[in-house]
């Protein structure tokens, strides 16, 4: 691998950047999200940066189900991340519907339109959940780059 | 003069789609705004129809995180009544100390929100690190931290210990202390008060008109409030004041707010104190009706109200919920009118709305005949820098 | 029974004055009162309401009885709760608005027009609420005939044919 390489692959492990999209979530999983970033559990320790825009991000966090309206939107933000990117979905309703499985403006889970990198289940998620998810994706990234 | 529109939406740049506000702007100073809702519809209503009345109770905790036991309060209230259930009291009690614990998640919640709208990062962390005392004792009370499932038709799902209580008693007395601190804030911090007093007013005669409710309509002088007007679960044996304020802006709900975690905290006490002894839930069938209810609830952002139609079937015939945030949105076109761009932020938090804020703004500026194009994020910013520019910023 | 002596009073005065508008009503227990009345009558009623205090219009519940679609309005004075219940054919479902009395009533009566398909005469044009832009016209959720397992089968291929 080159050094260019090296350095970019470097920094993406130690300090991932994080984007957050809700597609009609009930906010549960939100708040703990972003309760992830608080004190207790404190997120940035891990140089974890919740970032408002995708082009900046390298891994997308989703909550809840897919709503039809927010379907080809979801998919254009998706489309902006740069390569390598990684998704995780956040909570039962992301990764199948959940309790809204049925429901006539609900699709479904969000890998009917994307594809997910990890599930992390829950409702709500715990906070330790995400942190043990992210840590779990870095630790695949590292081993992928061997 | 031509007048030109700010979008103010859930909505990717790119794709031409309705927006949530429509804001007209005139130089800095909004001059109309109208509202359009509704990109976050699931279909719960229909969807509950399909369903029995326990899984009910789970689809309706989950029209909202943070105050998902209010809507299942309200809702099971409604069913007990059609199936003309006698709820024991130790269950009310229990739902009575869930509900209250909400009420200060809540706030605790809405406060480091609107701290973080403001730019005022030290506030909003103080504030979610002293919720997770709540958080603790809804976990121990219930299981989870969110979507609590104490509830069930009858009564409720669990019992509380000796050992709990006391351990809820002391969580809160840490609380009292620094919720005595955040009033402290809220009232004396100049930059709060320059950001928030004359923001967003709402005279008492509008609110009336309009039908706003919880803390918006408090903090414009209005003394309602569910749990004194039409008090349920266990209300009526206790001592608590309904907090109202004269000032009819942003820093009036949020005094509001700080002023009515006390209010739960004194109530939780009073509760714990003296938890009536007794069976904590009664057997219901699973056929309900036929019949109908109205049931009112105060949720920490305000009236909520939800309608059951049982046919005597295990499957509600109809059921409707109105959320209180829809009450409110009545109102904000009204706040947001002759305040600058920079408080539309602040004054559409300000009413506590309970959807995510992915939303994006696309300003036009009528003087200078340019489009830009905002997200929430960006519009948080701008006004951040509307007022450091001014010398009010938070250090 | 004197614990309901508000409840009467109110009841009392209204079927006095609206005798013809009133077609049911029962006091249900301690602050809900049920009325059935004729939709040309409403707006007078809720007027009359108005003036005695039921400023608040909590929400408008839309409801599908078969042969006939219709809507609750849940006024109140924050102590007793009136419920007003006006129908409608499900040929030709007309409400008339009830913006001019309170003017709340918007995104409630939008509800109607979207989930129910009653028209309602005297809204002003507006986006549709809730259903989101896109939604196949004619087709309202709410509706008894319509079913949730066919509704989902018929937006999920509109939703392929769109990709």
């Amino acid at each position: 691998m080159k050094l260019k390489d090296k350095i970019i692959l470097w920094s993406r492990l130690k300090s991932p950047w994080i984007i957050h999209f809700n597609t009609g979530a009930c906010n549960g999983c939100d708040i703990e999200i972003v309760d992830a970033l608080t004190p207790k559990y404190d997120l940035e320790r891990f140089g974890i940066l919740l970032k408002g825009t995708p082009r900046h991000a390298d891994v997308m966090i989703v909550s809840g189900p897919l709503t039809r309206q927010q379907a080809k939107r979801f998919k254009r933000i998706y489309d902006q991340i740069p390569e390598p990117k990684f998704v995780l979905a956040v909570g039962t309703c992301a990764c199948s519907g959940g309790v809204f499985d049925g429901c006539y403006n609900v699709i479904g889970g969000i890998d009917k339109v994307i594809p997910v990198s990890a599930y992390i289940p829950g409702c709500p998620v715990r906070p330790e959940a995400i942190i043990d998810a992210v840590v779990k994706l870095i630790k695949e990234l590292e081993k992928s780059s061997k | 003069m031509s007048k030109m529109q700010i979008p103010l939406g859930p909505q990717h740049p790119a794709l031409k789609e309705p927006e949530n506000f429509m804001l007209v702007l005139d130089g800095e100073m909004i001059i109309d705004a109208t509202v359009n809702l509704g990109y976050n519809h699931r279909g719960v209503e229909k969807a509950a129809e399909n369903r029995n009345y326990i899984q009910d109770i789970y689809l309706i905790e989950r029209i909202c995180g943070i105050c998902s036991h209010s809507h299942i309060s309200c809702y099971i209230n409604a069913v007990e009544e059609i199936a003309k259930v006698e709820v024991p009291q130790r269950a009310k009690a229990i739902r009575t100390i869930v509900a209250e614990l909400e009420r200060i998640h809540s706030h605790l919640l809405w406060l480091g929100v609107a701290a973080f709208e403001l730019g005022y990062d030290t506030l909003f962390m103080y504030t979610w690190r002293d919720r997770e005392q709540v958080l603790d004792c809804l976990e121990l009370l219930t299981g989870n931290r969110v979507h609590y499932g104490i509830n069930t038709i009858g009564g409720v799902r669990r019992d509380i210990t000796k050992e709990q209580a006391d351990e809820i008693l002391k969580k809160i007395k840490y609380l009292h202390e620094r919720t005595s601190y955040y009033v402290g804030v809220v009232t004396e911090e100049p930059t709060f008060l320059a950001r928030t007093q004359n923001v967003g007013k709402l005279p008492k005669d509008v609110a009336l008109e309009l039908n706003a409710v919880g803390p918006t309509a408090r903090a414009s002088g209005i003394e309602i409030d569910v749990r004194k007007d039409e008090p349920y679960f266990i209300y009526d044996q206790l001592d608590f004041k309904v907090i109202t304020y004269h000032s009819e802006d942003v820093f009036g709900r949020a005094v509001v707010r700080v002023l009515e975690v006390i209010e739960s905290i004194k109530i939780i006490e009073q509760i714990l104190k003296n938890l009536p002894e007794g069976p904590v839930s009664v057997k219901v069938g699973w056929k309900i009706g036929p019949g109908e209810a109205v049931f009112r609830y105060e949720a920490p952002r305000g009236e909520d109200i939800h309608y059951v139609k049982a046919n005597g079937t295990e499957y509600p015939e109809r059921v409707k919920v109105r959320a209180p945030t829809l009450a409110n949105f009545q109102s904000l076109p009204y706040c947001l009118k002759n305040g600058y761009l920079a408080d539309a932020v602040i004054t559409i938090a300000a009413i506590d709305p309970c959807m995510s804020c992915t939303d994006r703004a696309v300003v036009y500026d009528i003087k200078k005949g340019k489009k830009e194009i905002f997200d929430w994020e960006e519009l948080r910013k701008y006004s951040i820098e509307f007022y450091r520019k001014k010398g009010v910023k938070f250090s | 029974m004197s614990e309901l002596k508000k409840e009467e009073e109110i009841l009392k005065e209204i079927k006095d004055k609206f005798s013809d508008a009133v077609e049911n009503s029962i006091i249900q227990r301690k602050s809900r009162i049920w009325i059935d009345v004729s939709e040309n009558a409403k707006i007078d009623i809720m007027k009359y309401l108005k003036e005695k205090g039921y400023y608040h219009l909590s929400t408008i519940t839309g409801f599908d009885e078969g042969e006939k679609l219709g809507a609750i309005y849940h006024i109140t004075n924050h102590k007793i709760i009136i419920n007003l219940r006006v129908r409608t054919p499900k040929e030709n479902p007309i409400l008339k608005s009830v913006l001019p009395v309170y003017p709340s009533a918007t995104s409630y009566e939008r509800e109607l027009e979207d989930l129910f398909g009653i028209k309602i005469d005297g809204l002003p044009e507006g986006r549709n609420y809730p259903l989101p832009e896109g939604f196949p016209k004619g087709v309202h959720p709410l509706r008894k005939d319509v079913k949730l397992e066919e509704l989902n089968k018929m937006l999920n291929e509109k939703c392929i044919k769109e990709e």
